[in-house]
Formats: structure tokens, C-alpha cells, sequence
């Protein structure tokens, strides 16, 4: 607790000399992990007095969920999440799906790499767009060709 | 039957203090395991056990952690450390002087290993800003902390152990070893100057970064702040009075540190989960321990073999509590060691009768400044040294010693000519 301490009142004060407001806040971090059919499903979140959650999937692909202000809502959400992947893991695909979502991931550090280190010209932006525009045509075109596996709960973003 | 309980007793104690002394398992742990050992066995029954417990120096332990826990978080330590090292216009001998004496005030009025946990991160952020090694600043905040603690009533634990234990007040303690911590710190820090003489060296751009850091920032509640203010003055009064008023100074601690949750209106759950409470029950411990060796009369025996040492002479025996009070300080955890002493000297004084006052400043002066010695002679030591080694300067137990304990040895000849000159 004391290096704790000691480390913490180090950042805050660089932090606040960099003109951010800092807050610290006692809490319990919780890892989860779950082992479906050979992968990985893990999750990260913290509880506190403050009664607002951040939970996070770190495994098989890094993802942050959502905030939630009570603690039933995160274990519904992760025993939901793991149906999902007891599911998902049935398929034949389920190393494609897993390096899929990596790949994303990885495209989204690449690209904010490319607009803070770049300056990138306008037509190049258009160029971008029109290919996320494509991917995003192709999976609204397979979930309606696909059938559906799933029936818990309804998808939050794909509707 | 007796006769066993003494045995059993003895061979608690010394397994136990073995065990603290290794450091091979947690002291909390080992204490209290030891405590209700002596209970289990039966050399001390549970009622009594629980009586011995000195609850005036939990009390004042308990009070003070919680007013600074509170203190912390007004950014206040960070305040003053930046408008430190702006005034010293970056300058690292100056800002070397003036940590250490803010160190050795706040060492006086909170305990030593608080006072480093909040004056070490800031110069810790002052040291990477300048690119200056850490080592020479925080190796003078040591002195300073342990120092500074000797002072006072409530600086440093073998201090408040004293004070519960024997009804001595905190204007005692300032007006019998403030005088020799002046000293004692003044000719520490010229010694230091010379020892670390060729670290001082900076570049004005690194001095112009300190310059550009805005001390009103780390503000972040001034409410807070003036309540905090407020309080730890009133609790400082109250330490000042508390003979004066017949309280006793876990009162005003506490009264402090109450008052201080009711108006600030923290959460009193995030205070509490931050006390220290592995120190506490340290202390638990050590008090059956040793209450029960007391018990069993071990602590009168060994104070009659003392008496009969040193024949009753005041000089010969201040002098051996002195220095076996430091050199042992500088090796094993001065908390234990004190809580043996304190029955020991109060025994010597039931069995000769004579004045033992002038020991208590032995005892306190050779606990306090010998946890200097060396690297693991008191808690802001391994603390300390714990910071620097997570940053990649560790310093060795051997490099430690060479230089502290020299220094402590000269602390220790200043209060030896001190207890000569006004009390034996």
C-alpha cells in the first residue's frame, strides 16, 4: 500500500503540472477468465465506491464493453458474452472470426497512428471511408444471407 | 509450574523476536502469532493480555494516520515542495537544505515513515525533473525524518511508546530532546553538504522546468485544505496542553481526527481502508509479548541484573541504554526493542528507587537516531530504500552502511555529551 502510494502521488503530481484533474479512487480489480473449448475468454473490471464499472474483454481480443452502475448488470453481461462464445467456438471458423476481430483491431492503431504522426491529404480520408463503407456493406449483406444462431438477447450494434 | 511458564515464555519471546529480526516472515504476522501463543500456553491469561495492550499509543497512532491521510489528499505537501524548490530557483543544494528541513518539521509533527511517504514522491518528480540522482536527497530525508522524530512526543513511535507508557507529556519530549535534535541535525547536514558535494550539478534548462511548474495547481481543494489546516492546528495545541487539560494525547489525536471526518465529510470508509493497520497490530503484539514476559516477573529479573550491573551508578547506566539502544536500533526494529525497555527501566525504577527520568531520553535518543545506522535500522529506511531499487538505484546494504553509520555514531557522541552536560 505504501509503494502504492508513493507511485501514485508521483503521477498525480506530473499529471496535475500537465493541467489534467485527478482523481483517485480506491477500488478492487477483477480478473475474469474463462477457458471455452481450448480459448481464452477473459475479462478486466473494477469495482469501487463511485458505483461505476468499466468492463473490459481482454481476451481473445481486447475490447472495451461499456460502464455500468451496478454489479449485476456486468455479471449478466459477461455470462451472456461467454453463451455467445461457447456458440461462436462451435463453428468452423473460429480462428478466422478471432484473427478478423485483430485485425480490425490492429487497422484502428495503424490508422490513428497514421493521422497523428501524418498530415493525410482530404482525397486520402475519402479513400478510407469508402473502404470502411465496403466492409460495412459486406456485414450487413451477410447478416441478412447468414442464419442466425443466437436468440438470448438482441445485437446492440448490428441491427 | 511456574518455572515452565517462564520457559514456554522465554521461548516465545526469543522465536518470535528471531523471526522479526530475519524479516523472513511478515513481523505483523509473527507478533501476533506470538502474542496468542503466550495466551494459548497460558503465561498470560486473555484478560490481562488485553489489559497490557497500551491502548493510548494505538489511540495516538490511529488519530494522527487519519488526520494525514485526509492531509494527503489536499495536495498540500506538493504545494509546498514546489514553492520550495521555485524559491531555491532550481538550485540543488538549496533545495537538498530546505527538503530536509521540511522533512525534519513534518518528522516532528507526524511519524517518520508518513512524513517519507509524502516528501519522497515529490522530490522523487523535483530529482527526475533536474536529472539529479535521488540517492543524496532522499538519503538526508532519512536523517531528517528520524531525526526530526526524536524530537517530539508524536515524531516517532519509540517516542510515543515512552510517553504512554510513562505519562510523559509532549512538552516534555520537546523541551528535553528538541534542543539535542537541533543540534544533532545541524551537524548532520554539514556533514551531508561535504559527503555529497560533487551531486549538486544541474543544467539551466532543467532548472528552468522546476521554475515552470505552477505550485496552485496541485490545490485541487481548498475546502479541504482549510479544514485540514484548521484541525492539525488544533490537535498541535492540544498536544501542547494535553498535560496542562489532564488529556491524554491519543485523546487529542483522536479528537483530531474525528473532527476532521465529521467536517471535511470524506468518505470514512476510503480513510480507515488506508490506515496502516499492519502497524497497529504490530504493536498489539509486541505489548503481550512483552506484558507477558512482565507477568511472569522476567522483565524485573533482568532490571535487577541491570541494577546490579551498573550498581545503581545514573551515568554508567544512561550511557549503557544510550549506546546499546543505538547500536541494537541500527540492526532490529526499534519498535520491539523499545517495548522491552520500557518495563525494564520502569522495573529499575521500583527496584532502586532512584530517579530513572534522565533514561527515558537515553532510551529515546539512542532508539530514534541509531535507526540511521543502517539501511534497515528503522521503516522510512526500507522505504526509502525500497523507492530508489523500484527505479533502478538500489543501494546495498554494505554502500548504506558506510555512510550512515558514521553519522549515527556522530548523533549518538552529540547526545552522549548532551545527557552529560544537563542530566547525569
Amino acid at each position: 500500500m505504501n509503494y502504492l502510494n508513493v507511485e501514485a502521488s508521483q503521477h498525480e503530481m506530473k499529471l496535475i503540472q500537465m493541467g489534467a484533474k485527478v482523481e483517485q479512487i480506491n477500488s478492487k480489480m477483477c480478473y475474469i477468465k474463462f477457458v471455452i473449448d481450448g480459448l481464452p475468454v477473459e475479462y478486466v473490471y473494477n469495482l469501487n465506491k463511485k458505483n461505476k464499472y468499466f468492463l473490459e474483454r481482454i481476451n481473445p481480443y481486447p475490447l472495451a464493453i461499456r460502464s455500468y452502475e451496478k454489479v449485476e448488470d456486468i455479471v449478466k453481461v459477461i455470462e451472456v458474452d461467454v453463451r455467445q462464445f461457447q456458440n461462436m467456438v462451435k463453428s468452423k471458423n473460429v480462428q478466422s472470426f478471432v484473427n478478423i476481430t485483430n485485425e480490425f483491431i490492429d487497422i484502428i492503431k495503424k490508422f490513428e497512428d497514421l493521422i497523428l504522426y501524418y498530415n493525410v491529404p482530404a482525397e486520402k480520408v475519402g479513400v478510407i471511408m469508402g473502404k470502411i463503407d465496403e466492409i460495412n456493406q459486406e456485414i450487413n449483406e451477410t447478416k441478412k444471407t447468414a442464419n442466425r444462431v443466437f436468440f438470448d438477447k438482441e445485437p446492440e450494434n448490428l441491427k | 509450574m511456574l518455572q515452565n511458564h517462564v520457559f514456554i515464555a522465554l521461548i516465545i519471546f526469543v522465536l518470535t523476536y528471531t523471526a522479526i529480526i530475519s524479516e523472513k516472515i511478515n513481523r505483523t504476522v509473527v507478533a501476533l502469532f506470538g502474542a496468542v501463543l503466550m495466551i494459548i500456553f497460558q503465561v498470560i491469561p486473555q484478560k490481562i493480555a488485553f489489559g497490557v495492550i497500551d491502548f493510548n499509543t494505538i489511540g495516538l497512532l490511529i488519530g494522527m494516520m487519519i488526520i494525514v491521510i485526509i492531509l494527503r489528499k489536499t495536495g498540500i505537501f506538493q504545494y509546498i515542495a514546489i514553492r520550495t524548490a521555485k524559491a531555491s530557483k532550481g538550485d540543488p543544494w538549496k533545495i537538498f537544505l530546505l527538503f530536509s528541513i521540511i522533512t525534519a518539521i513534518a518528522s516532528a509533527l507526524l511519524d517518520n515513515v508518513t512524513t517519507i511517504l509524502l516528501i519522497a514522491p515529490v522530490t522523487l518528480v523535483i530529482t527526475d525533473t533536474l536529472k539529479l540522482n535521488p540517492f543524496p536527497f532522499l538519503f538526508a530525508e532519512i536523517f531528517a525524518a528520524n531525526i526530526g522524530g526524536t524530537a517530539t512526543l508524536i515524531g516517532d513511535p519509540p517516542n510515543i511508546m515512552i510517553g504512554g507508557a510513562t505519562g510523559l507529556g509532549f512538552m516534555d519530549f520537546l523541551t528535553n530532546l528538541a534542543p539535542v535534535a537541533v543540534v544533532v541535525f545541524i551537524v548532520t547536514l554539514l556533514i551531508l553538504k561535504f559527503m555529497f558535494r560533487k551531486e549538486f550539478k544541474v543544467t539551466e534548462e532543467n532548472k528552468k522546468k522546476v521554475l515552470g511548474f505552477d505550485e496552485h495547481k496541485t490545490i485541487q481543494d481548498k475546502k479541504l485544505l482549510i479544514q485540514s489546516g484548521i484541525v492539525l492546528g488544533v490537535t498541535i495545541i492540544g498536544f501542547i496542553l494535553h498535560q496542562a487539560v489532564h488529556l491524554e494525547s491519543a485523546t487529542v489525536a483522536l479528537f483530531g481526527a474525528v473532527l476532521l471526518l465529521l467536517i471535511s465529510k470524506v468518505d470514512p470508509d476510503e480513510v480507515l481502508m488506508e490506515i496502516e493497520w499492519s502497524t497497529v497490530f504490530f504493536f498489539v503484539g509486541l505489548f503481550i509479548l512483552v506484558g507477558a514476559l512482565e507477568e511472569i516477573g522476567v522483565i524485573k529479573m533482568l532490571a535487577e541484573k541491570l541494577v546490579a550491573l551498573t550498581k545503581g551508578n545514573m551515568l554508567v547506566t544512561s550511557m549503557l541504554i544510550l549506546w546499546f539502544s543505538a547500536i541494537a536500533s541500527a540492526f532490529v526494529d526499534n519498535i520491539p526493542f523499545v517495548a522491552t525497555m520500557i518495563p525494564l527501566i520502569q522495573n529499575m525504577q521500583s527496584i532502586s528507587g532512584i530517579d530513572v527520568s534522565p533514561l527515558w531520553w537515553s532510551l529515546a535518543l539512542g532508539a530514534c537516531l541509531g535507526g540511521n545506522g543502517t539501511i534497515v535500522g528503522a521503516s522510512a529506511n526500507v522505504i526509502a530504500a525500497g523507492m530508489l531499487e523500484k527505479r533502478g538505484n538500489k543501494i546495498g546494504f554494505i554502500k548504506y552502511i558506510k555512510l550512515a553509520f558514521p553519522l549515527m555514531i556522530v548523533s549518538i557522541i552529540i547526545s552522549t555529551i548532551y545527557l552529560m552536560l544537563f542530566y547525569v
